[in-house]
């Protein structure tokens, strides 16, 4: 029978070419899209994991809002169970493009500088020393993006700065943070003692949620992040940002559906005859329904591997002209690869449900009578 | 009544008593009633007035017969056709082929009916128009799931009987309308049916031509093949062991 549905591809040569691309570009939308959903992914998953064991303080105005000072640490450092805090100054690093490029200072205390990026480690250098001022430390694609050494100096805000820590890789947004004593932060951008917010540290067999709550209570004028809290509203972002993705790629997959559903249609209505013919011989309503159906799946299946071909190639295009500069845009894993494929067999076998169905229901004498 | 009994293959059929006419000949294989056809009727609405397109009508086929079906068009013939070759549900009656009632076959029963009891040949030939000669006699095997190299050598052999050995690889667009004819008969044998329904299958061409389909058709039932042939041509019917003419949907039997 697979001979048959091949042959009643390769019939129709143009068509069931025009077909293959309608859903090959469907799927390589699907990739491209996915591709951008799978790297927020893996960003999103590597920050949870750095920042998993520490409570945002904010002010309760929010982080935007101001209002929430060094002061408020001993205050947080006073709460019952916490074992450390400090406050974060965060800002984007390059003002001029409003923070597009995802690059971000983080003023932090020197002495904590290792415990606030851990488990983040060093590629080469040391973290920030207490007594440093004009030092930083830089994430891997700042590294890479200003080609730096330790020792470089390097221009924030007018201001030139030594670079003392690189950071090694993690797939995070740490891979594009600027790490700056939190008081030159400070005097750099001109904010008095305020900061973003207070990291809370709770003391091993605390239940982080619970402490949350009470730091939320006892220092007035703030509100908290636990970490299952963060968890969730950075899973709700996420899953925002890959549904309209993923939503555009699979609308265009649909589309490519469509055309699989209007060529079978043609097909069948061209073909009514044959099928008569074919029942008229003997051929059962499954034979039918395999052939159709196989012809509808099987170019699901070509233009499946033909979006995903181009779509990967794509990809890989896109990335290397990124990469000068130092943007990661796309990832391709092998979870998207079998989604896509998988997805285009589905879309192709949908698609050729209805004229299957049509085709195997015709009477074979009414078949027979047409033109 | 008729004993009805489950069949081998699963369908009904019905264990008859043996008519007066064919207890002499007994043992004679070529005597044998391969079908039974009683009191058959189609009637069709037309809106809202019925159309009777077949009146009860009765026949009695033996095996090896070539029995012609005459008359004018509209008289019934290819109704009678499309009712015995299961295409379509008749309104009354019964019709007996080869020990099984088809008119009471379940609708999912009906392909392998075709497949297994009934061989085609149609006026326009309806080939595939995209499968060579050898494809399309192979077709009809393919859904009796007959095995590929066995299919393709009986395909061959049918082929090669029909003096079509050397139009095996040719496309139903590069034969002559006695080749394509002849490819139909083929594909109609493959699965050795009991009975082959021919649609006016010299229709479309021209006498020579029908001389030799005639002449296939007669070398076949000569080998017990029962083929009923609808036709308008005299010529045709003049060669078939009988002729039965319709009427009005009505059925004399000469």
């Amino acid at each position: 029978m697979f001979d048959l549905i091949i042959r009643n591809i390769t019939n129709r040569k143009i068509r069931s070419a025009l077909t293959i691309c309608g859903i090959a570009l469907g799927i390589f939308a699907v990739i491209v899209m996915g591709a951008m959903s799978e790297n927020f992914h893996q960003t999103f998953e590597r920050s949870m994991s750095v920042t998993s064991d520490k409570i945002r303080v904010f002010a309760e105005s929010g982080v935007f809002g101001g209002g929430l000072t060094d002061d408020k640490v001993n205050d947080v450092l006073r709460v019952a169970g916490v074992k450390d805090a400090y406050g974060l100054l965060m800002t984007t690093f390059d003002e001029d493009k409003l923070g597009m490029t995802g690059k971000q200072i983080l003023g932090v205390p020197p002495e904590k500088s290792s415990v606030a990026l851990y488990p983040v480690e060093l590629k080469a250098g040391r973290f920030l020393n207490p007594g440093d001022s004009y030092s930083v430390v830089v994430g891997n694609n700042i590294k890479r993006e200003y080609g730096l050494e330790i020792g470089s100096k390097f221009e924030i805000h007018d201001k030139y700065f030594t670079v003392v820590g690189i950071l090694d890789y993690t797939g995070s947004i740490f891979d594009n943070a600027v790490i700056i004593p939190l008081e030159t932060a400070q005097n750099l951008y001109s904010v008095g003692n305020s900061v973003s917010y207070i990291f809370a540290v709770p003391d091993e067999r605390v239940d982080a949620e619970m402490l949350s709550k009470r730091i939320e209570l006892s220092v007035k004028g703030t509100s908290t992040l636990s970490p299952g809290e963060l968890e969730v509203q950075a899973r709700q972002s996420f899953m925002i940002f890959s549904v309209i993705t993923i939503s555009s790629g699979l609308l265009a997959a649909i589309i490519g559906g469509l055309c699989v559903m209007n060529t079978m249609l043609m097909s069948v209505a061209e073909r009514t005859r044959e099928f008569g013919i074919l029942k008229a011989i003997g051929a059962e309503t499954r034979d039918i329904l395999l052939l159709t159906l196989g012809e509808a799946s099987l170019m699901g299946l070509l233009g499946g591997i033909l979006g995903i071909i181009v779509g990967v190639g794509a990809v890989q295009i896109m990335n290397a002209w990124l990469a000068t500069t130092r943007i990661v845009l796309f990832l391709i894993t092998p979870r998207l690869l079998i989604i896509a494929m998988l997805f285009a067999l589905l879309i192709g076998a949908l698609s050729g449900l209805y004229p299957a169905y049509r085709a195997s229901k015709m009477s074979p004498m009414e078949a027979l009578k047409h033109a | 009544m008729p004993e009805v009994i489950i069949g081998e293959q699963g369908f009904k059929t019905e264990k008859r008593p043996e008519r007066e006419e064919n207890k002499s000949n007994l043992g004679n294989e070529e005597q044998k009633i391969i079908m039974q056809v009683e009191n058959l009727s189609k009637t069709y609405m037309q809106g809202k007035i019925p159309v009777h397109a077949l009146r009860c009508a009765c026949i009695t086929v033996r095996k090896g017969e070539l029995l012609a079906i005459m008359g004018p068009s509209g008289s019934g013939k290819s109704t009678l056709l499309a009712l015995i070759g299961t295409l379509e549900k008749a309104t009354d009656g019964k019709i007996i082929l080869d020990g099984i009632d088809l008119t009471s076959v379940p609708e999912k029963l009906l392909p392998r009916v075709r497949r297994e009891k009934i061989g085609f040949i149609f006026q326009h030939y309806n080939l595939v128009p995209t499968l060579s000669a050898l494809e399309n006699v192979e077709l009809a095997m393919r859904f009796s799931r007959v095995p590929k190299k066995e299919r393709k050598e009986r395909a061959k052999a049918l082929l090669e009987d029909l003096g079509l050995g050397d139009r095996l690889n040719h496309k139903p667009t590069e034969l002559s309308g006695g080749e394509q004819q002849r490819v139909s008969i083929a594909r109609a044998l493959a699965n050795k049916p009991a009975l082959i329904l021919a649609d006016e299958p010299t229709g479309e061409v021209d006498s020579k031509t029908r001389d030799s389909i005639v002449r296939v058709f007669k070398e076949l039932s000569q080998k017990g093949q029962t083929i009923l042939v609808v036709t308008h041509d005299p010529e045709v019917a003049k060669e078939c062991s009988r002729v039965l003419r319709i009427t009005d949907g009505m059925i004399k039997d000469y």
